[in-house]
């Protein structure tokens, strides 16, 4: 798959300067010109998991964050599209003061259904604090949020005061899932102290309202009768539809059951050639991360030669042919083409060199004279990455053992909290999934999560460093050469073999128009009949 | 009668708690941490230890237990690690869709499956005896899910006649629905069947009352109705009622490939999701069903036949 070329603009300063030109105001948005209403329409669209959350200050997944995005509001919201851009959509003037100062200012006349009157800024307050005062498990998205201040002489307004500069505010925590705003009266009357109200919101206020889920089924959403906003809904109704396989997915949407799906990498040539009818398909690039990673304190593995020597001999174009059908593309690192501080190549070549590899192995002593372990989940693609690298280690005379997973036992095979299993860990092939921030990838691989998340135990004090800095650098440029930086020294250490961050490839009707994030995410509010 | 049922039922209790103690030590032996994976990648450590002590999953494996079947007995399954939602709702949301499913499936295989055995035998050594016979052992080989794919692009599809995904709403749009998966697990049951009901039809027809009957001029028809299959389909109703377990595995597969909720979706999710209340809870409902199945089965052939109550 071949990725566009990216601009990010969704930067602090991007965002201001693009704010303050064109004067943002309500009912001037993009997406609300464009949205268009049709009545007793239904849009039925796939979806990779069922919900388990719709409180946003505790959201687990993006998947919850889909369905919050029609039911509930935001200061701001992803534009849909193919940068990353964000637009208002319950504020009216959304403002950076100071490296730790935000002015907000709602639209007045939004209302919560129910009969729980006006949104206002004191509304905005018990959303955001409430993620820090009841330790919520995503509270790092508000990194180092002190306070909401409210404006005396304001209803609508008040200022986000930050401890420290945090440049992912805007990319990650305001326009996405604890940037939603609740409705301070109605979280009290359910959960009395403000804590997490699950799968039962109290009140609405986006367009949509969550009308029926039937777990495993559907998760269905109509139009909000209590709405007072701007935008109007593209759809009567719309139906989420959880399924495990996305092959499931295509045959229903081939079968007319859906309008919306994902397509899977391995599906998307035949689509190309042979789309079904009434189809458009497109091809997104997609934030997930592919690597293959080594276990630096394991016995065998301690030497960086021996690691460098896997690097070298790992071809990766060989496995986007085999495991992804070449639909995929080569990675450079953990930060996909189109965010701050993506790499435009990688230290080792993508092909990687035998020669190079032997030497190294030499210099490590020779192959270990047990066979390596290669952990991976119990998926088609992850079993024939295990295996393509089985092979291609087998040229410099390395033998790998595959151990396939199920999800359960693959996610906690590196931390120390599961025993002793980590320091039998040596290969992993391992995939994350990421926001529209490069904090969001290198944060897994700091000292402080080594045992938890960063399962190859990679520990450099300069990364450290330049990872806390980066939070705080306003400056694009600047930005992207550290986290360029970071990734360099990941390379380096010979801990990672960078894979590709894979594709998003959808197909649809050609009667509607879909809202996608970059990442081909989709933005249901945003849908409409074409 | 009532001793022999008395005892079948304690068996029965005591089969469950074997089996739901069996798959918790094996819940507890295998990784994953239920904590982590209701939390999420950011929860600090912190959090996470305190989510396995609110889950109970820092006290020993007999507390666990013993605390399990103590909740059980006041009806209290747990509750959902992820949803919070409680586990009876849940698994009582999904089972009724796997119950149509393997009812619908088993009805509509014994439909065909023994009126076709009973032909067969009828005309045994024939060609429409061979051709059932091939039939027959063709739908056994192929697994549920194989007809589940190939049902799904031919009759949805290709054809577009049937929904692909989903249980639908309201009875009509359920039938409907129901169609290609019942078909799916059913068909291989369709071969089961018509094998069985042909080999007893055989047997029973070589008998000295059916001799007899023929010997009092009875016609073939009223033969083969009244005093052999009524005989022969018994083995075959034995065999449905120790099917049930078999037709709780096909439902597995078949639920995943038509997006169908159900109980075997729900064990396959909670499993990957070491969402260990939903496990035990679904589980221990699908023991019950199976070990009631068969202690039904026991229960009619023992009072069919007296000399079955003998052999616990």
């Amino acid at each position: 798959m071949k990725d566009e070329v990216h601009t990010i603009t969704l930067g602090r300063r991007g965002f201001l300067q693009g704010a303050a030109a064109a004067g943002l105001a309500a009912g001037t948005m993009p997406l609300a010109n464009a949205l268009y209403a049709q009545s007793g329409s239904v849009l039925r669209a796939f979806s990779y998991a069922d919900i388990d959350k719709l409180d946003p200050g505790f959201y687990q997944n993006g998947y919850n964050v889909d369905v919050m995005n029609c039911i509930y509001s935001k200061l701001a919201r992803y534009k849909p599209g193919r940068e990353w851009e964000i637009e208002l959509e319950a504020a009216e003037e959304l403002e950076q003061i100071d490296d730790t100062n935000i002015r907000f200012k709602l639209k007045p006349g939004i209302m919560f259904s129910g009969g729980y009157g006006e949104m206002t800024a004191e509304d905005v307050k018990f959303s955001f604090e409430r993620v820090l005062e009841h330790d919520s498990p995503v509270k790092g998205d508000w990194g180092p949020l002190q306070s909401v201040e409210l404006d005396p002489d304001d209803k609508y307004a008040g200022t986000i005061v930050l401890e420290k500069p945090f440049q992912p505010l805007w990319t990650i925590t305001i326009p996405y899932g604890v940037g939603h705003i609740v409705s301070k009266k109605a979280v009290m009357e359910a959960t009395e102290d403000g804590s997490d109200f699950g799968m039962e919101p109290p009140a609405f206020s986006g367009p949509y309202i969550l009308e029926e889920w039937k777990p495993n089924q559907y998760v269905k959403m109509v139009r909000n009768p209590d709405y007072s906003g701007d935008l109007k809904p593209g759809y009567d109704e719309i139906r989420i539809i959880p399924m495990d396989d996305e092959k499931v997915a295509e045959r229903a949407y081939e079968a007319g059951d859906l309008d919306y799906t994902a397509i899977s990498l391995s599906s998307l040539e035949n689509y190309k050639a042979r789309p079904p009818k009434n189809t458009v398909i497109e091809e997104y690039p997609s934030l997930y991360y592919v690597w293959v990673g080594m276990n630096v304190e394991n016995e065998t593995l301690k030497d960086e030669n021996l690691r460098k020597a896997i690097q070298y001999a790992i071809n990766v174009p060989q496995i986007m042919d085999a495991a992804y059908f070449g639909a995929a593309e080569p990675s450079t690192g953990l930060i996909a083409p189109g965010l701050i501080g993506h790499r435009e190549k990688s230290l080792v070549p993508p092909e990687g060199d035998l020669d190079k590899a032997r030497e190294y192995l030499e210099k490590a002593g020779g192959a270990p004279s047990q066979p390596l372990t290669i952990d991976t989940l119990n998926a088609t693609t992850w079993k024939t990455i295990a295996e393509v690298i089985q092979a291609q280690l087998g040229q410099i005379g390395i033998q790998v053992q595959v151990n396939v997973q199920d999800s359960g036992s693959f996610w906690t095979l590196g931390m120390e909290s599961e025993g002793d299993r980590w320091k039998k860990m040596q290969l992993v092939i391992n995939r994350f999934s990421m926001m529209p921030d490069p904090f969001y990838a290198t944060t897994w691989f700091t000292t402080e999560q080594v045992g938890v998340w960063n399962w190859e135990r990679f520990s450099n004090p300069e990364f450290d460093k330049l990872h806390e800095a980066a939070l705080s650098e306003s400056d694009k440029d600047k930005r992207g050469d550290m986290y360029r930086q970071m990734q360099d020294m990941m390379e380096e250490s010979g801990a990672y073999r960078f894979l590709t961050h894979e594709g998003s490839p959808v197909m649809f009707r050609d009667d509607l128009e879909p809202a996608l994030r970059p990442d081909a995410r989709p933005l249901y509010l945003g849908f409409k009949p074409a | 009668m009532a001793i022999y049922a008395l005892q079948r039922v304690f068996l029965s209790a005591l089969i469950i708690a074997v089996a739901v103690t069996l798959l918790n030590v094996m819940l507890h032996l295998v990784p994953g941490d239920p904590a982590v994976m209701v939390l999420g990648p950011r929860a600090t450590p912190e959090l996470i230890e305190r989510t396995r002590e609110a889950m109970g999953l820092d006290r020993p494996f007999a507390i666990q237990m013993m605390t399990f079947f103590g909740n059980l007995l006041r009806g209290d399954m747990g509750t959902d690690v992820f949803t919070g939602r409680s586990v009876t709702t849940i698994v009582m949301e999904a089972l009724p869709y796997t119950l149509s499913l393997i009812s619908v499936s088993i009805l509509w295989a014994a439909a065909i499956g023994i009126p076709l055995g009973a032909y067969s035998s009828i005309r045994r050594n024939t060609w429409i005896d061979r051709v059932t016979g091939v039939l027959s052992v063709g739908t056994i080989s192929i697994p549920s899910f194989v007809m589940a794919l190939y049902g799904v692009l031919i009759f949805a599809v290709w054809l577009g006649w049937l929904p692909a995904i989903g249980a639908g709403e309201g009875l009509g749009d359920q039938i409907i629905h129901l169609i290609l998966p019942a078909f799916a697990v059913g068909v291989s049951w369709v071969g089961y069947i018509a094998r069985i009901v042909r080999a007893s039809m055989l047997e029973v027809m070589g008998e000295s009352h059916v001799r007899m009957a023929r010997a009092f001029g009875l016609t073939e028809r009223r033969i083969t109705r009244a005093y052999v299959l009524r005989i022969a389909v018994l083995p075959a109703v034995t065999l449905i009622g120790a099917g049930v377990a078999h037709l709780f595995s096909a439902a597995v597969f078949v639920e995943v490939i038509f997006a169908r909720p159900g109980i075997g979706a729900l064990i396959v999710a909670a499993v990957n999701e070491r969402n260990y209340p939903i496990v035990l809870g679904a589980v221990l409902i699908t023991t019950a069903i199976i070990v009631l199945a068969t202690l039904i089965s026991d229960l009619v052939i023992a009072w069919l036949d007296p000399r079955q109550r003998e052999g616990l």
